[in-house]
């Protein structure tokens, strides 16, 4: 009887250690390290705000978060509409739902580092399938991981694909708890498909949209091994990636009080862009 | 309800024994064996090299019973750097490690891990018998000290397919007369209005570490050796620098290279995609090996401007040996070392390896003018390994090139920028990274 | 004929998302020079790049890597959260809103601030190149407290109270009372930890160097990016369809487990 007292917190001790050493020590490590230069083998020496300035002046910094938003506005709607889409087509009365469901996750669950490897095999200029199709029918090459312009995008197509399952099972989960009265209603009313999905559908499904855009939004400042892989962050830095250029001035260059500081700023800008979603979509909701 | 007590501290013993075992497994395998004399030696762990290793390092211990040696080739890993560097940070280092790029040794003798060799006795005559006053300035650390042995090196020189440029017409020595050769050989040959045959191809990875085999390989030939730092400050932007972009600018818009990865399938340089590279000797061994019936190529220096005058250099791709300061006994490894790049031993690794000895007496010293004789693939090397130059002496050069990287390939590649533009835009970059250091 | 269309579109989908695989499997077993050409069916069988691929690196050993640490964190996941997810939701005691309000909040940190810390926290104990690194900082999971906790307050009072009178100790209740209680949410939370953490790659990255500790997908990488593989396509193939092979057969097996995780996971979040 009298451990009661202690018992609930030694039970959750496992997290409070965890927090404490895992999260918030290295968030004012963090902070600490931003105001130092070290790379790990020699002593840390105080910079003051030197690493601040230099992210205001550095281009790649800036590159990244570029390259960030146009993965994104790629990436999202791509997403939605076609997990929406197959999420709808899913939602009828179909024969093999459980087949196709298996089939559009099964990227989901396969590691991404077998998704880069594969598709960047598939965008090869010469010998990736993509190109070869397209010969065959007639039109041009594509540049898909060559060309500055066109490198992000494919990328942004390639996540959209490895992804999309989850969210076609989502939606469908979604979908499925839109009351039938409403769309029998509907149809009393003489409304066609475009109208119930618009005034009906849609509205229900607004949280997990909403979802989807957060997760997105995530993913995308936390892309890494894609561009890892496929371009190592070019041509020309155009696939430079927030994490991965961290990642490239801590442990291509050694750099950790700057790539601290990079990691700070990255942070702080993911929590503000959901912030700003968080009230947007509220917003459109009222 | 007691057994079911048992049932649970069970678990909890197995989970404590599993955690147990976790951190055994770790000691396990950063513990070095290590008696107080022995010295650990790492050498790099392709195949010649570590016979090499064993055969020096067995001769020595043979006569040294006291002074043992132990041989380790470095441990696998994604780069030698990152290994090096771990080892710094777990505190496993190696006595002596062989196989330092001349490029990296700044960065650790800056953090304080090196022996500076010219404190220990005889190093300074010793070295300075060996190689050329130029190499031994050139690896001098910026507060004095040398902290390398030069040791091996492996010039790059341009390889070409004897048969097409016999019938292209000669050995292309300059820019001009390379450009003519890139039209001749250039040739779509199954028709589909994609040229799939080049003369010449360098690697299009936006990597630091290619740049050495395109740009400043070309750099040093065109400049007799110049440097891209000197005194924290980037002095690449001049003439010679310009022209190395306006040749690979061309080479490129004209498609005499292509953007592509040349990946898949076979040696392109063997199937005649292309018909020349850009390479060092260890190609030797390898041709030697897949090369079909008739194939015959052979080495000549990189091509340089039309109006250049006098030997070309090139770029050595040097690499030497390291002392770290975890050593007991640097004066013990000094001897071994001295051992190591004895003539004999020298002569050895030449001839195991095919990597060159940056030996001031190649072409005079008997031993190595019978190699370079009896092996006519090699023998420009021994030439040419006169005139090499490495990197300069700089913690970060390795940014240095990601930073010319990025602006070569933006202008020469993607055509995003003019050269002019590109070179000047790079030496700024360059000089913000070095005043922040 | 509407219903037509349908079908049609979800085959056309469904060969989108399969046929890359199936490409990459048959790349991995024809010669290496056929790979260009490679279409639907190959003209010949070779198995020289998976010899290739074994001959030079140590899969196998990267396989036992992950399979350690994927069950390790597995496991301790199931047992630490289940723990906290229980002290949160059927315990009283000061402080206990409070946690749980800053587990939420820790949940929207993003990862990216504390990357370089935990990196360097490793390299001060001593823990880069050992499973430590991999195991330990995983223990933890914000979304599985959040889960049992929400599953533990499904749970009947009268259940933990008969327990407790027969003299049960907290753990027990939890491990021997509750947990065949909740198996649909152990087995929720065991699939997505299992997957999260057989995937993960870019920790590995970071604080693994010795090859014989490195996980499969973090080989795998390093296989694909350096320069090993000697530009051979095949051999790179073989190795991402053996990285993907474990988990697409357990996936083939527990399909509708791991469908209804995601999507039980999602409707969570």
């Amino acid at each position: 009887m009298k451990n009661n007292k202690l018992l609930p917190y030694l039970l959750v001790s496992p997290y409070l250690i965890h927090l404490m050493v895992f999260v918030a020590f290295p968030v004012i490590f963090s902070i600490y390290l931003t105001f130092n230069k070290w790379n790990i083998i020699s002593p840390m020496e105080f910079i003051g705000f030197g690493n601040f300035l230099r992210v205001f002046q550095d281009a790649l910094f800036f590159k990244a978060l570029y390259n960030t938003l146009k993965f994104l506005i790629v990436h999202i709607p791509l997403q939605i509409i076609v997990a929406l889409l197959l999420a709808e087509i899913l939602n009828q009365k179909i024969k093999f739902r459980p087949f196709f469901r298996a089939a559009f996750f099964l990227p989901v669950v396969v590691s991404g580092v077998v998704v880069s490897m594969l598709w960047q095999q598939l965008y090869g200029f010469d010998t990736g399938i993509l190109n070869r199709m397209l010969s065959t029918l007639g039109f041009g090459k594509v540049g898909w991981l060559v060309d500055p312009n066109m490198a992000m995008v494919s990328i942004a197509v390639m996540a959209t694909w490895k992804n999309v399952g989850l969210y076609v099972i989502l939606f469908l989960v979604g979908l499925q708890t839109v009351p039938p009265q409403y769309y029998e209603a509907a149809d009393l009313e003489g409304a066609n498909h475009w109208q119930k999905f618009w005034h009906i559908t849609l509205p229900m499904i607004n949280p997990t949209i909403f979802m989807v855009v957060i997760l997105s939004t995530i993913g995308g400042f936390s892309l890494f091994i894609e561009p890892y892989i496929m371009t190592g962050g070019g041509p020309l830095n155009s696939t430079l990636s927030a994490v991965l250029y961290i990642y490239k001035q801590a442990f291509t260059n050694y750099h950790m009080g700057y790539s601290a500081t990079l990691g700070f700023f990255f942070a702080f800008i993911i929590l503000l862009v959901v912030v700003v979603q968080k009230r947007f979509i509220e917003k459109g909701e009222s | 309800m007691k057994n079911v007590v048992t049932k649970v501290n069970k678990s909890r013993i197995v989970l404590g024994l599993l955690v147990l075992f976790c951190s055994l497994l770790t000691s396990c395998d950063s513990a070095r064996e290590n008696d107080d004399n022995s010295l650990l030696y790492w050498s790099a762990n392709d195949a010649q090299e570590v016979e090499f290793a064993r055969q020096v390092i067995s001769a020595w211990n043979k006569e040294h019973s006291e002074e043992q040696i132990q041989l380790q080739p470095v441990p696998e890993g994604q780069s030698s750097e990152e290994i090096i560097l771990a080892a710094v940070v777990g505190k496993t280092t190696p006595d002596i490690y062989a196989n330092m790029w001349q490029g990296d040794v700044e960065f650790f003798a800056q953090a304080k891990v090196l022996v500076p060799f010219d404190t220990l006795e005889g190093f300074l005559e010793f070295i300075y018998q060996r190689c050329d006053s130029a190499l031994i300035k050139e690896i001098t650390s910026s507060d004095g000290h040398i902290y390398q042995i030069p040791w091996k090196i492996n010039p790059i020189m341009m390889i070409y397919n004897k048969q097409v440029v016999e019938k292209i017409g000669g050995i292309p020595r300059t820019y001009s007369e390379y450009f003519e050769a890139c039209k001749k050989y250039q040739k779509d040959n199954d028709g589909d209005g994609y040229v799939d045959q080049w003369f010449g191809y360098t690697n299009v990875r936006p990597i630091w570490s290619e740049l050495r085999f395109n740009f400043y390989l070309l750099y040093l030939a065109a400049s007799d050796g110049a440097s891209l730092v000197k005194n924290n400050q980037a002095v690449f932007n001049n003439k010679y620098a310009l022209e190395v972009f306006r040749f690979f600018e061309e080479l490129y818009a004209q498609n005499y290279f292509t953007q592509d990865r040349l990946a898949s399938g076979q040696d392109p340089f063997l199937s005649g995609k292309i018909a020349t590279k850009f390479t060092g000797p260890w190609e030797i061994a390898h041709l030697e090996k897949f090369k079909p019936e008739g194939f015959d190529y052979a080495y000549a220096p990189v091509p340089v401007p039309d109006d250049h005058q006098g030997p070309v250099y090139t770029y050595g791709d040097p690499k030497n040996i390291v002392i770290f300061n975890t050593c007991k006994n640097p004066l013990l490894a000094w001897r071994f070392l001295k051992f190591l790049i004895s003539d004999e031993n020298d002569l050895l690794f030449l001839k195991l390896s095919s990597q060159i000895p940056p030996r001031k007496d190649l072409l005079t010293n008997p031993l190595f003018v019978e190699v370079f004789t009896q092996n006519e693939k090699l023998a420009p090397f021994a030439n040419q390994a006169r005139y090499i130059k490495g990197v300069d002496s700089n913690e970060v050069i390795k940014e240095v090139f990601d930073i010319i990287t990025q602006e070569y390939q933006s202008s020469v590649m993607y055509g995003v920028k003019s050269p002019e533009e590109a070179l000047r835009d790079a030496a700024k970059a360059v000089d913000v990274l070095l005043l922040n250091m | 004929m509407k219903k037509l269309i349908l079908y049609i579109t979800l085959i056309i989908g469904s060969l989108a998302f399969i046929y890359p695989f199936y490409w990459m499997v048959t790349a991995s077993l024809v010669p290496e020079n056929e790979i260009e050409s490679l279409t639907l069916l190959p003209h010949s069988i070779s198995f020289n790049s998976y010899i290739q691929m074994f001959e030079k690196i140590p899969i196998g050993r990267a396989f036992f890597n992950s399979i350690f640490v994927a069950t390790m964190v597995t496991g301790g996941v199931l047992v630490f959260c289940s723990m906290v997810g229980y002290a949160l939701s059927r315990l009283r005691f000061v402080g206990r809103n409070l946690i749980f309000y800053i587990i939420i909040f820790t949940m929207t940190l993003p990862f990216q601030i504390t990357l370089i810390p935990n990196y360097i926290i490793m390299v001060k104990l001593g823990w880069t190149d050992t499973f430590l690194a991999l195991i330990v900082p995983y223990l933890i999971n914000a979304f599985a407290i959040i889960m049992f906790r929400q599953v533990f307050q499904t749970i009947p009072q009268d259940l933990i109270d008969a327990a407790r009178i027969d003299g049960c100790s907290e753990l027990r209740i939890i491990f021997q009372i509750l947990w065949p209680n909740i198996i649909p949410s152990l087995v929720t939370v065991g699939i997505i930890t299992f997957m999260a953490t057989w995937n993960e790659v870019l920790w590995p990255l970071i604080v693994i160097r010795d090859e014989n500790l490195m996980t499969m997908p973090q080989l795998v990488t390093l296989f694909a990016v350096g320069g090993r593989a000697e530009s051979q396509l095949g051999v790179k193939l073989a190795s991402a369809t053996i990285l993907a092979l474990p988990i697409v057969i357990a996936y083939l097996f527990f399909q509708k487990y791991f469908i209804q995780s995601m999507a039980s996971a999602g409707m969570k979040e």
